[in-house]
């Protein structure tokens, strides 16, 4: 089964990406395809860019994520994934079909779909524009303002998020999330206790670190932690992605979880 | 072709570790759910209609087999943000052209196939779900 996918994977790349990629696309990526480690061509190099107010500066449109088909693989060293029994149980019963990201709808936190991504950061909120999977946004309130109370917010895709500096390090602390977006394709589940802590550092100018902790005491034993990478893509820009338009693949998949 | 694509296989094995990279994108749903990796397809038609759409590209494709009955047959690509960034325009695949399509087929027996390699009309090979650009990259294995 392998080998044929190892051989397309070959021939894709021996007479496709060599040769075929040298046409940029108008906005599209003209980085050299380089080893980044991942997605897409290395990042590029430099010191970290600096806001007029000495904060490190995120702007820009950036790649990368946790794997979108199991977070395990995105784990810290010494990290594991405990679930509770119905957790477990309910991962069990998923099916592909039922992804709710493979059904259009927001990919939830921590998961990215594998496209590029753009932090706007401003003195009060920071905005990810997500090229997909929606074509949507997150936002987070860097204002120094607590966490919307209870009463006035409802369960949520993206929850409620605010974002403190820790030195260089922005802290994002997200609460009130609704049940229904998956951690990945597997069907990793959670729970309306989802509570997450991102933490961003822009290491330097060609990459911005995300170490996340994800407590959920309503589906997993402990809390766990996973981090990626993401890279700068100084010269590409956003496209549209309208996911619903043309939505065909949910009719025809039928196949249990836990394949990629 | 199968020992050229054998001769390929020998000379780039050692770089596979960096290939990898490059696999295909999908974005929102797992290959193995829906396609079958034991029924690789490879067929030449006429395109019909081109879809520039999200999450997939669409070309609709009429083959004609030995008797001339015409069977369409509904490919799906990377998305047109992935195909753009690697390099496609909109005039690499048109209306009318005729083209050899590779790929696997839908496991539910629709004629469906997830596409990995096109044949141009003039005979170019271009990948038809190469992640490209800055985006490539989910792992499907």
């Amino acid at each position: 089964m392998r080998t044929h996918f190892a051989r397309w994977i070959i021939i894709a790349s021996a007479l496709g990406i060599s040769a075929w990629a040298q046409q940029p696309a108008t906005g599209g990526a003209s980085a050299p395809a380089g080893r980044g480690k991942g997605r897409g061509p290395a990042a590029p190099t430099g010191p970290t860019p600096r806001l007029a107010d000495g904060k490190p500066d995120f702007n820009g449109v950036w790649n990368g994520g946790p794997s979108s088909q199991d977070i395990s693989l995105a784990l810290m060293t010494g990290e594991q994934i405990v679930m509770t029994p119905a957790a477990e149980k309910l991962m069990q019963g998923r099916r592909p079909k039922d992804d709710p990201e493979a059904n259009c709808l927001p990919a939830g936190v921590p998961r990215m779909a594998p496209y590029p991504w753009r932090i706007v950061q401003q003195g009060t909120h920071l905005f990810i524009l997500f090229e997909a999977n929606i074509h949507s946004f997150r936002q987070i309130f860097i204002d120094g303002r607590q966490h919307t109370p209870e009463a006035n917010r409802w369960p949520s895709w993206y929850g409620d998020s605010i974002g403190t500096w820790d030195g260089d390090t922005l802290v994002v602390d997200t609460v009130g999330f609704n049940d229904r977006f998956w951690f990945d394709a597997k069907g990793h589940p959670h729970t309306d206790q989802l509570h997450t802590i991102e933490r961003y550092t822009r290491k330097d100018l060609g990459n911005l670190v995300v170490e996340t902790t994800i407590i959920d005491p309503g589906a997993y034993a402990k809390p766990f932690k996973i981090s990626y990478t993401a890279r700068f893509a100084a010269k590409d820009e956003l496209m549209e992605y309208i996911c619903a338009e043309n939505n065909q693949d949910v009719s025809h998949i039928s196949s249990p979880t836990g394949l990629p | 072709m199968r020992l050229t694509m054998r001769g390929k296989v020998g000379v780039l094995g050692a770089g596979l570790g960096l290939l990898v990279g490059a696999l295909p994108a999908l974005a929102h749903h797992s290959f193995a759910a829906e396609y079958d990796e034991k029924k690789p397809v490879k067929v030449t038609g006429t395109v019909r209609k081109v879809e520039w759409t999200n999450p997939h590209s669409r070309m609709y494709l009429d083959v004609k087999d030995a008797n001339g009955t015409v069977t369409v047959w509904n490919f799906e690509f990377g998305s047109p943000n992935h195909l753009f960034r690697a390099g496609w325009t909109r005039n690499t695949v048109k209306e009318g052209d005729q083209i050899t399509v590779e790929g696997y087929a839908a496991k539910d027996g629709s004629h469906l196939a997830q596409t990995r390699l096109v044949t141009l009309a003039d005979g170019k090979k271009v990948p038809g779900f190469a992640g490209g650009g800055d985006s490539g990259g989910a792992p499907t294995q």
